[in-house]
């Protein structure tokens, strides 16, 4: 247990209670039951998909392709509902699958056709973009199917559904980056690819896996998405992918790869939608908005690199040396 | 014979970390023509003196006297401006620029407007070139040289400063024996011209052709100052390791008759052409050649990275074909690479996570980890291998390069292979680790596991291999026993090779 909740936790944690304690100081109404209950539905679809960015992340990659691809696949569900007549119990397992089969796609290319992910889902985000808006002339569809709203605003026990399934594939990617050969493996191929192909991991087979992973993470919140709003629409999703990087960078996750821990990134997601919900608290515009997530992740990144000065400089206001500077700039190197 | 002031003298200088006294009262005196070598275990200290003579930390206490006269160090440019350049382990130059302009990085001359005066570069850096004999055209990218060839890009540097003293900290860890001899000629070249060197290195028979006088610390101290022309090998390594060792190669033979693993005309694109050899277990089979010669490519097509596109490998007196490395390493083969830092270590992973890297197959049921049995065992072997304690907790970033060494080799202890190829196994690490690797090799041939050793020690492969394979141009060109050669003979048979350059790293 110990190596799931170590240290890499502390920091996005307190990085979460200072944000939250801010916000609850300033704002009145932070701490209403409906706020809160509100806060766990705003956190749900980002902090899923940014359990695929991180993991992708891990494997030393990126993914910016989750944005466009939950528009597509609420369009592609939008359309199956309403037009083509596919019962619901159906087309929710084959939004999953394509999710993966859209990851998988990505991940070949990648991996096999040796093209940085950087610019694959890069390609993808503007490709995906572009099929969503051939469904329906472009247009959004609403009205989808009753039974879609309870599987976002449904509540079990009181509490609100997307709070399980949050923490039912938060425990599943922690059981799995902590317990399993593939979380190693992924956790290897980050950390030194060369390493990793000559102690016989299929490393491409590995980076693929990642994305088909975060195919289907973007495919569960793309149904979360349609269920919110019970429609499809081209325009969903917008910068939902650069959110996700930021929850895992918020969280800790190191973008050289290999470092990381998978629950941060749901700390990570928590501090940007607090920052968000308080922002909309005091009503600031989204410009504004857009303002502050650029600076959390600037922070968030800074503090990652300056880590190493940090602690110096906390050394010696709190009198005790540090001595790990110097070698982890020689390491580093 | 000693002139009337050294060009530096290091009085008394000590620099503590937190629970390390890392110099301790070191006094160091540097002479103008003169090579000086500094050597001791990894940990001695060496590296903190290297950082306070280049201006990169400060002391704690002691003098520096330049010409006699006291001075502070206060930043590398510092010492740059006081004519002290040091060439680093890890390399400083730009790859992807040219060798003129890495010559002058950072000081181009400029012309009256202020614009980069490349008439200048070029001329400048030909001349350094020139002086210094090396035949490297400074319009040439330096990403496209010899390792070899970017040392001494990396020693042009320095000369085209005017450096008076120069630091070589390890210069030939990554050097074939033809590039160390002109690595050698150049610096006697300098010391002619009145140049300080202080020579940092773990190649003690280099130390015993090249230097003055040695300066030797243990622990932070200075065990040992010579003044003197003459130094003994077998007096140093005693004096650095602070007992007598007695034996530095505890060869023992295990070879016996049957043979494991049988190649017969092998050839890959990456220039490995009509090579053929057999492997006895528990016999060490030393690959000697220059670097470039093609004995890391060999190993690449043993090991199923570098695709076979002719000849057969033979295990057991089964016919194998690895596709791929995870072929090799389930019948029983183990790569230590040669660059543990780039190809061998998961520097994210603590020891355990390095140690069963190349196992996780067996250690897992069902896709799930036994991180018991991983904590377990990796106790287990550093408690043998000696490694610090400290891996199991740390990242191994943290470990000397020793004890790296050894978690690289703990890798295929765990995963119980039969024959481990060891690509440079003692490179850069000191003499204590060294004699700890060649015990290890001891000890698996004991246990009937066979050995190919590629080195470019060659005191080292002659006393460590039971035959010694002469490789050249990427073919084996004889296979005789170890004991029928001498040092002469293995620099001569490998020597003739006209420099090729390195294969591209692991892509």
């Amino acid at each position: 247990m110990k190596r799931i909740f170590d240290t890499q936790l502390i920091g996005p944690f307190a990085a979460m209670v200072i944000v939250a304690l801010i916000v609850a100081l300033t704002t009145e109404r932070f701490l209403n039951p409906g706020n809160l209950s509100n806060l766990s539905l705003q956190v749900s679809i980002v902090a899923l998909i940014a359990i695929g960015s991180t993991i992708v992340i891990f494997a030393a990659g990126i993914d910016l392709s989750s944005g466009s691809m939950v528009a597509l696949l609420t369009m592609i569900l939008a359309q199956m509902l309403k037009f083509v007549g596919i019962p619901l119990v159906l087309a929710l397992p084959l939004i999953l699958l394509m999710g993966g089969l859209l990851g998988l796609f990505i991940g070949l290319i990648t991996a096999y056709g040796r093209i940085p992910s950087f610019i694959t889902t890069l390609a993808a985000l503007i490709a995906f973009r572009g099929l969503a808006l051939t469904f329906n002339n472009g247009s959004p569809i609403f009205s989808l199917d009753p039974a879609l709203e309870p599987i976002f605003y449904g509540k079990l026990f009181g509490v609100p559904m997307p709070f399980f399934y949050l923490v039912f594939f938060y425990v599943l990617a922690a059981f799995t980056m902590n317990f399993t050969k593939l979380g190693r493996e992924i956790y290897a191929v980050g950390g030194n690819p060369s390493a990793a192909v000559l102690t016989g991991i299929n490393v491409r087979k590995v980076q693929t896996t990642t994305f088909v992973i975060a195919g289907f993470m973007t495919a569960v919140g793309a149904i979360l998405m349609s269920a919110r709003l019970n429609s499809g629409s081209p325009n969903y999703g917008q910068t939902l992918e650069l959110q996700a990087i930021a929850a895992a960078v918020v969280g800790g996750a190191s973008l050289a790869g290999g470092r990381g821990n998978i629950l941060a990134t749901l700390m990570g997601a928590m501090t940007i939608v607090i920052v968000q919900n308080g922002l909309n608290l005091n009503a600031a515009p989204s410009s504004v908005q857009n303002i502050v997530l650029g600076l959390i992740i600037l922070l968030a990144v800074g503090i990652d690199m300056w880590r190493a000065e940090i602690s110096g400089l906390m050394g010696r206001m709190f009198g005790r040396p540090s001595s790990q500077q110097s070698s982890n700039v020689k390491k580093e190197a | 014979m000693t002139p009337a002031t050294p060009l530096w003298e290091f009085v008394d200088i000590t620099k503590a970390y937190p629970g390390v006294l890392a110099n301790d009262k070191v006094c160091i005196r540097l002479m103008p023509g003169s090579i000086h070598g500094l050597l001791g275990e990894n940990g001695c200290g060496k590296s903190t003196m290297i950082k306070t003579l280049s201006g990169v930390q400060q002391p704690d206490s002691g003098q520096i006297l330049h010409n006699g006269k006291p001075v502070t160090i206060s930043d590398p440019q510092a010492a740059r401006e006081l004519g002290v350049a040091t060439v680093f382990q890890e390399f400083s130059i730009v790859p992807t620029l040219s060798v003129g302009e890495n010559i002058f990085l950072g000081n181009m001359p400029r012309s009256r407007f202020g614009v980069i005066d490349w008439a200048k570069v070029h001329n400048e850096a030909a001349r350094v070139l020139a002086e210094m004999n090396v035949d490297v055209s400074p319009e040439t990218i330096t990403g496209s040289l010899s390792v070899g060839e970017q040392q001494l890009v990396e020693i042009a540097k320095a000369v085209a400063m005017d450096a008076r003293m120069i630091i070589l900290d390890e210069p030939t860890a990554a050097l074939g024996e033809d590039e160390i001899e002109r690595l050698h000629q150049l610096l006697r070249n300098m010391r002619e011209r009145g140049t300080a060197i202080l020579y940092v290195s773990h190649r003690l028979d280099e130390v015993e052709r090249i230097v003055d006088e040695v300066t030797i610390l243990r622990n932070g101290c200075v065990v040992r100052a010579s003044g003197e022309t003459k130094i003994n090998v077998s007096e140093i390594v005693s004096a650095m390791v602070g007992e007598d060792i007695g034996e530095h190669y505890p060869k023992e033979q295990n070879a016996t008759k049957d043979i494991v693993l049988e190649a017969a005309g092998l050839a890959t694109n990456s220039g490995v052409k009509d090579v053929s050899f057999s492997l006895h277990r528990g016999e060490v089979l030393g690959l000697g050649g220059v670097l470039g010669s093609g004995r890391t490519e060999i190993a690449r097509a043993l090991f199923g990275t570098d695709e076979l596109t002719g000849g057969q490998i033979t295990l057991n007196g089964k016919p194998v074909r690895f596709r791929r490395e995870i072929d090799a390493i389930r019948a029983g083969l183990a790569l230590v690479p040669e660059n543990r830092k780039f190809d061998g270590l998961f520097f994210n992973f603590r020891a355990s996570g390095n140690v069963t890297a190349a196992s996780l197959g067996g250690l897992s049921r069902f896709g799930v980890l036994n991180l018991k049995a991983e904590e377990q065992a990796t106790h287990d072997l550093i408690r043998d291998l000696e490694i610090s304690t400290q891996a199991e907790e740390k990242t191994v970033n943290f470990l000397s390069g020793g004890n790296q060494q050894k978690i690289v080799i703990a890798r295929w202890l765990f995963s119980a292979s039969d024959i481990l190829i060891l690509d440079e196994p003692t490179q850069g690490i000191d003499i204590g680790a060294k004699i700890a690797v060649y015990k290890l090799i001891n000890r698996l041939t004991r246990e009937g596991k066979s050995i190919i050793l590629i080195s470019s020690d060659h005191d080292e492969l002659l006393a460590m291999s039971d035959r010694i394979a002469v490789v050249q141009h990427g073919t084996i060109m004889r296979t005789v026993d170890a004991s029928d050669l001498t040092h002469d003979d293995l620099v001569r048979a490998s020597a003739d090779t006209p420099q090729s350059k390195p294969k591209e790293a692991f892509a």
